[in-house]
C-alpha cells in the first residue's frame, strides 16, 4: 500500500468570528489530498474546533492572532495550537460534569474535557506567555 | 466549508422540532435556546433538535442545550436529538448530555418514542 509522506499547514488566524472554519476547510483540503474518507476526520474536525475557540477564549481582545499547525499523514493527525494571551493554569479548571452544569449559571467550559476525551494525546503548556495545545489523533 | 447557521421550526401534535443547518457555535446555541424559550412558555414540554444538516458544532453552542434540558426536566418533559453526526454524537456523549436527553435515527423515530412516552 502506497504511504503518502507527511503534509503540514500552518496557518495564522486573526479573531474573527467563526475563523476555525477556515482552518477546517484546511483539514478538509489535508484529508481529501491523502485519501482519508469523510467520516475518520470528524472527531478531528471537533478537536480542532475546540482548540482554537479555547485559544481565542484566553488570548484576550489585544492578543496577536492564534498560530494553527497541522500535520497529517494517512495515520495520524498532529493538531498545534498558539495563543499569545494571559495563559491559565489548566489544573485549576474543574472538571465539568453536566449534573452541576444544570445547577450553575455557567454552562460553559467543556473544551479540555472534549478534547481529552477524544483524543489519543493531548497536551497543554501554559504561561503568562500564552498556551500550547498539541494534539494527536489517529485516523486509521 | 460548513454554512452558516440558521434554523426552522415547526409545531407537530404540541412537540417542537428546531432543524438546525449549519456550524452550531455560541450564536446558533443561543438562537435554538431562544426558539425554545418561545415555544416552552406556550407549554411545549416535547422537543426534538434534528441536526441533519449541522456536521460541525462546538461545546460553547452545545452548552446552551444543557438550559434546555434543565427546564425541561423541571416539567418532566423531554430533549431528543436525531440524524446525529457520529463525531458530534460522541461529543454530546462526553459532555453527558445524553444522561438526560433522547437520541433517535429521524424525526420520524423521534416523535414516536414521544407517543410510547405517554
Amino acid at each position: 500500500m502506497l504511504v503518502k509522506d507527511a503534509v503540514t499547514l500552518k496557518i495564522t488566524l486573526p479573531k474573527i468570528p467563526d475563523i476555525e472554519l477556515v482552518a477546517l476547510e484546511g483539514l478538509d483540503r489535508l484529508a481529501h489530498h491523502l485519501g482519508i474518507a469523510e467520516e475518520k476526520i470528524g472527531e478531528a474536525r471537533i478537536l480542532v474546533t475546540e482548540a482554537i475557540i479555547n485559544a481565542f477564549e484566553h488570548s484576550g481582545e489585544k492578543s496577536p492572532p492564534v498560530r494553527v499547525e497541522f500535520t497529517m499523514t494517512t495515520k495520524e493527525l498532529v493538531i498545534f495550537v498558539r495563543d499569545y494571551g494571559k495563559g491559565f493554569e489548566p489544573a485549576s479548571i474543574e472538571e465539568p460534569d453536566i449534573r452541576t452544569k444544570m445547577e450553575s449559571k455557567n454552562k460553559r467550559e467543556w473544551g479540555l474535557k472534549v478534547m481529552k476525551s477524544m483524543s489519543d494525546d493531548f497536551r497543554i503548556e501554559s504561561s503568562h506567555r500564552g498556551t500550547k495545545i498539541t494534539i494527536r489523533k489517529l485516523l486509521s | 466549508m460548513e454554512q452558516p447557521f440558521t434554523l426552522t421550526s415547526e409545531v407537530r401534535n404540541n412537540r417542537l422540532i428546531i432543524s438546525t443547518s449549519g456550524y452550531v457555535n455560541n450564536l446558533g446555541g443561543e438562537a435554538i435556546a431562544k426558539e425554545f424559550s418561545r415555544h416552552f412558555s406556550s407549554g411545549t414540554k416535547e422537543v426534538i433538535i434534528n441536526l441533519a444538516q449541522s456536521k460541525v458544532v462546538n461545546s460553547i453552542g452545545m452548552s446552551f442545550l444543557i438550559e434546555i434540558i434543565e427546564q425541561l426536566q423541571e416539567v418532566n418533559g423531554k430533549l431528543v436529538f436525531t440524524n446525529v453526526d457520529p463525531a458530534v454524537e460522541k461529543m454530546l456523549t462526553i459532555m453527558g448530555l445524553f444522561r438526560f436527553a433522547g437520541k433517535e435515527r429521524t424525526v420520524e423515530d423521534a416523535l414516536e418514542s414521544f407517543s410510547q412516552r405517554k
